[in-house]
């Protein structure tokens, strides 16, 4: 069926959008990637290396290798190979964002929306990006659990799926939960918590009530599995919503939490401590850098925008120099794109950073190592190393300068975006259909 | 225009005798009451037809016999005997097939619908009010319907006899029925009621759950408080000493035979994700769940494979509104429709995935095109029969009554001229229960 959709829709705006693997005839997850200049991101650039991938994965990275017979080869001469980009704050490939009529909705769970035929995932891989981490929105104080996916267009929703990601749940706090830049419809009151103390306190008393919840059920396993079960003894009810609350408090989950104002994030960072919960990273972040000794004792990064800032009251205080002053600090920070548009264009943010005072070296680190990092995947990807996954973006000038842009985007040793392929294609569908 | 005539044939000749003998002995009974219709049907004996029995190799030339309701006897020419009192059909040139069955409707039913708002000022108070919660576990789709002549008429000349009546609103729609279309007379027409509650993933507008994210948690928190209910019930009744009385709540007492006693659950299904989230929630609840609309089936066979649910496929060929075709112009999406969908019932036959066919969300006329189109795209039109016959009814449950021609099933049958989904073909007969309806065009 697939074969034969192929066949009849090889028409250019459809082989654009639904490319199975290119190489899928070769043998699948092999690929000999040839003279390229290869940026491992952790280590110095290697001029003019070999990279050989078996089975999706790395396994030699030097001068002349011989690949395997069968194996599909990729002449890189003069291009530059980096780790596939990784984007940590994304709404794309999902039928809806938010959960919004209540201010705590932790029992939803991206997961169970994604949408594989999203054709921002394919946008996002002719940028070179290999994995978003796909998020619930800022409508609500606690949103939902957000899912990390590589983008393997054409591919079944649950092969997108990274497992191996840290589990995140979604906070978010400052204008969007409070509603102050919503229009309040006559006759209908405005939601709870209306204002920053008001978020912060719901927090607080939902994590109570998740406490409460896990002690209910501790009291239930002790009295059943006692000699002498009272009667009438009765399990509670589970409940989703604090189910996922328990597995915060029980370092399952990792937090992920909107914020702009330094205020919020300290109080967050106050909460974290006084209910013992992880936070992978701050989103947005605007006023980081008023609170970077904060920030680095409690180890927690940003995942933010680099020159995007004073958009509503609570990003005035932002500023440019955000993304570098905080790496210069030692926070790990990343760059995102928070837009199905802007994430094929990543790599053009994240070089901006240069101009805040950043390297080239550190700002690639932005959108790979860094937020491998604050996925807990960078075991996995992040960087061009042997025994990573194969997840590599080829560029036809340095990823970070302005006169650049993604030529070939491989996950896994697969490869799903490829430039001249696609404009080879769309010439001869022109051809053949008269310009279709 | 060829004027058609329909004619329900109860009693006649020397049977009004015997029929009014019966009437005479009801009414010098005392206590019983009279039935508004005769007790006793008309014996038939079709002769002469070729016969689709479904169950088996076609007869080119057989009898069937119809008696009160049921088929006694089926099979070649001469080897039926005719019964005396039956009331002889002659039917050369005409096919006999089971009547169709459509598992998944929404025949009869009226749905009020919201009023829209018109001015500005409407729209905002509109907006203001949050809409009522579109939740109905415990609504029979029987009560709201309403039988129409008209419509039977239509749905006896496109060659259904039976059909599932499925609730159409909310998230948890209702439960629904499944009819024999044999008159107006509901409590008559019932074959089983109520049949499977009915799961749609769909949002409320303003109130939780107002997304999909929402609905998928909401319809599990449902089902785990059922779970929770349902124990706290059975504990109370077993012994309440020191057990505090559950609190009676009508939503999860409605779902109980569904999610503990494990009666059917159908999920509508519009994408290939719906296909998935439905089987994650029957795997999770261990429900006897079964699938609803799946015209994207063919993109998780996979998983078809795997969890072993049956499927109420409707040969509706629309790109679901998610989908990839749908989102880059008019003249891909039609594409798509015309050229990729129709061969999704193909697939599910080759990948042997047990489903049902329906015309789920078209009109009688364009579920015959879009069969025929299901045909052209690899569908054998033996296996089109089979799912919208035999396998309709073994899904439903049914398979000892209907589905089939077979001797001591339910007498649904169809007559044809020319072969079952060809593009001129006319259904002049119909028999429903033993009820005889006749389409025979009139000379002009």
């Amino acid at each position: 069926m697939r074969k034969n959709f192929l066949k009849t829709f090889l028409i250019p705006i459809l082989s654009l959008i639904f490319l199975a693997p290119v190489n899928s005839l070769l043998a699948a997850g092999n690929l000999l990637i040839k003279n390229a200049i290869v940026m491992p991101v952790t280590a110095p650039p290697i001029y003019g290396a070999d990279v050989l991938i078996i089975n999706g994965i790395i396994k030699q990275i030097g001068p002349n290798l011989t690949p395997p017979p069968g194996t599909r080869v990729i002449n890189a001469s003069g291009k530059y190979l980096i780790p596939g980009i990784i984007d940590t704050h994304t709404h794309l490939g999902l039928s809806g964002t938010n959960e919004g009529t209540d201010a705590i909705t932790p029992e939803v769970d991206m997961a169970d929306v994604i949408n594989p035929d999203d054709p921002a995932i394919f946008t996002a891989l002719t940028g070179g990006v290999t994995m978003v981490h796909t998020m619930h929105g800022s409508a609500n104080v606690i949103g939902g659990r957000n899912v990390v996916l590589k983008l393997k267009w054409g591919q079944p929703s649950e092969k997108m799926v990274v497992k191996e990601a840290w589990p995140t749940l979604k906070f978010a706090l400052g204008e969007n939960v409070k509603q102050s830049n919503r229009t309040l419809l006559p006759g209908r009151p405005q939601r709870y918590p209306a204002t920053r103390m008001g978020a912060n306190a719901i927090i607080r008393r939902e994590l109570l009530r998740a406490r409460e919840y896990m002690a209910a059920w501790e009291r239930y396993e002790k009295l059943k599995n006692s000699k002498n079960p009272p009667r009438g003894l009765l399990p509670p009810k589970k409940d989703l919503r604090l189910e996922t609350l328990a597995d915060l408090l029980r370092g399952k989950l990792y937090a992920r939490c909107h914020a702009y104002v330094a205020t919020e994030m300290v109080e967050f960072l106050r909460l974290a401590r006084e209910f013992g919960f992880k936070i992978a990273a701050f989103e947005h972040a605007w006023e980081a850098y008023k609170i970077t000794d904060e920030l680095l004792e409690a180890g927690v990064g940003i995942s933010v925008f680099i020159d995007s800032w004073a958009y509503k009251m609570e990003a005035a205080e932002g500023i440019a120099y955000n993304a570098a002053y905080c790496t210069q600090r030692g926070i790990l920070v990343s760059i995102n794109s928070d837009s199905s548009e802007r994430v094929r264009r990543l790599f053009n943010e994240a070089g901006k950073a240069v101009k805040y005072g950043l390297t080239p070296d550190e700002a690639l680190k932005m959108i790979t190592i860094n937020a491998a990092k604050q996925l807990g995947v960078d075991h996995l990807v992040g960087s061009i190393e042997v025994g990573k996954q194969a997840d590599l973006a080829l560029f036809e000038n340095h990823p970070m300068s302005a006169y650049t842009r993604c030529e070939m985007t491989i996950i896994e040793g697969d490869v799903y975006f490829d430039r001249q392929q696609i404009l080879k294609e769309r010439e001869e569908a022109a051809a053949r259909k008269g310009g279709y | 225009m060829k004027k058609r005539e329909r004619k329900l044939i109860f009693l006649e000749g020397w049977k009004a005798l015997a029929g009014l003998t019966l009437i005479l002995a009801a009414i010098s009974l005392p206590g019983v009451e009279l039935a508004a219709s005769p007790e006793v049907k008309p014996t038939y004996a079709l002769v002469n037809c070729r016969i689709f029995p479904v169950s088996g190799p076609a007869i080119e030339k057989g009898t069937i016999v119809v008696r009160d309701g049921l088929i006694e006897a089926i099979g070649p020419a001469g080897k039926i005997k005719i019964p005396e009192d039956a009331e002889v059909i002659e039917a050369s040139g005409l096919t006999a097939y089971p009547g169709l069955i459509s598992a998944h409707t929404n025949l009869f039913l009226e749905v009020k619908q919201q009023e829209q708002p018109q001015t500005p000022a409407e729209f905002l108070s509109a907006l203001s009010q949050p809409s009522e919660p579109q939740q109905f576990p415990d609504f029979l789709v029987l009560k709201e319907l309403k039988p129409k002549k008209q419509t039977i008429e239509s749905w006896h000349k496109t060659g259904f006899t039976t059909v599932v009546v499925a609730p159409s609103r909310g998230i948890f729609q209702g439960q629904s029925v499944i009819l024999n279309l044999n008159g107006e007379q509901l409590n008559q027409m019932v074959i089983r009621q109520p049949w499977a509650l009915h799961i749609n993933f769909t949002t409320e507008r303003g109130i939780y759950p107002s997304s999909l994210m929402g609905t998928v948690a909401f319809i599990r928190q449902k089902f785990y408080d059922t779970l929770h209910y349902d124990l706290h019930r059975k504990k109370y009744s077993a012994s309440p000493l020191f057990l505090k009385r559950p609190e009676y709540d009508p939503f999860l007492e409605a779902l109980i035979p569904f999610v503990v006693e494990k009666k059917p659950v159908v999920f509508q299904c519009n994408n290939q994700e719906d296909i998935k989230r439905a089987l994650r929630l029957i795997e999770e609840f261990k429900l006897n769940g079964i699938l609803a609309g799946c015209n994207e089936a063919w993109r998780v066979v996979e998983h078809l494979n795997r969890a072993k649910v049956p499927l109420l496929v409707t040969v509706d060929f629309r790109p679901p509104s998610v989908n990839i075709y749908n989102q880059q112009g008019e003249a891909v999406r039609k594409k798509a429709e015309a050229e990729i969908y129709p061969a999704n019932p193909a697939v599910l036959l080759k990948e042997n995935i047990h489903f049902a066919l329906t015309g789920f969300g078209l009109s009688e006329s364009s579920f015959l095109k879009n069969i025929q189109a299901a045909i052209r795209a690899g569908l054998p039109a033996e296996a089109a029969m089979k799912a919208l016959t035999a396998d309709s009814a073994r899904i439903l449950g049914l398979e000892k009554q209907l589905g089939t021609l077979e001797p001591g099933k339910i007498a649904n049958l169809i007559l044809t001229r020319g072969d079952l989904f060809a593009e001129k073909t006319r259904v002049v007969k119909v028999i429903v229960d033993g009820i005889l309806f006749n389409y025979e065009e009139k000379s002009q």
